[in-house]
């Protein structure tokens, strides 16, 4: 199980000025759906996006079940 | 695992549209699975379906392959796609159709 809050804040502080939303769509912890725009992800590819929210969320995927994941270049 | 990625190397390219998922297209066994065989339904080209719940050594293997956390994993003629938000955001945008048409259309033409 990982905290809501945990998850956020993994992300506000890998991309600094995103606009992220993460809701626990179970309430049981291992259900999260994302939404991170950043001006980052700007003229990259989806797959790079994606990699990226990954890798700053690291060893909380493990015990993630289920992400829904959307991303979004900011201007 | 070196033969298993080699086997999943050339798998990929087998065929133009190859997804790796759980379960199988008509009885998927997780909603990301589900949503995705949806979507290459809706587009209506044949795809290959690997279940990694039947085939378990690749569950690891394809996520060591791409380094993509996840399944399912879509492949269109050879090139790792995505998962399934990506299938599903470039369905929704009209970008995975044309791509997977024509990666069905070089195939046949080769």
């Amino acid at each position: 199980m990982v905290a809501i809050d945990e998850v956020r804040s993994r992300l506000e502080d890998a991309f600094s000025g995103a606009d992220v939303t993460v809701s626990d769509t179970t309430g049981e912890g291992d259900h999260f759906e994302v939404r991170v725009r950043t001006a980052e992800f700007s003229g990259k590819s989806l797959v790079d996006q994606h990699r990226m929210v990954y890798d700053a969320l690291g060893e909380l995927m493990s015990s993630i079940h289920a992400l829904s994941l959307r991303t979004e270049p900011a201007q | 695992m070196s033969t298993v990625l080699e086997d999943i190397a050339s798998e990929v390219k087998s065929a133009p549209v190859v997804v790796y998922m759980k379960g199988t297209p008509r009885f998927p066994m997780c909603g990301f699975s589900a949503a995705t065989v949806e979507v290459l339904n809706e587009i209506g080209v044949p795809f290959k379906a690997i279940d990694v719940l039947a085939e378990g050594d690749k569950r690891e293997a394809v996520k060591a392959f791409t380094k993509w956390p996840t399944i399912p994993q879509l492949f269109v003629a050879g090139s790792f796609v995505g998962g399934c938000d990506i299938v599903r955001e470039m369905h929704e945008r009209g970008e995975l159709e044309p791509l997977i048409r024509a990666a069905a259309e070089t195939a046949a033409g080769a």
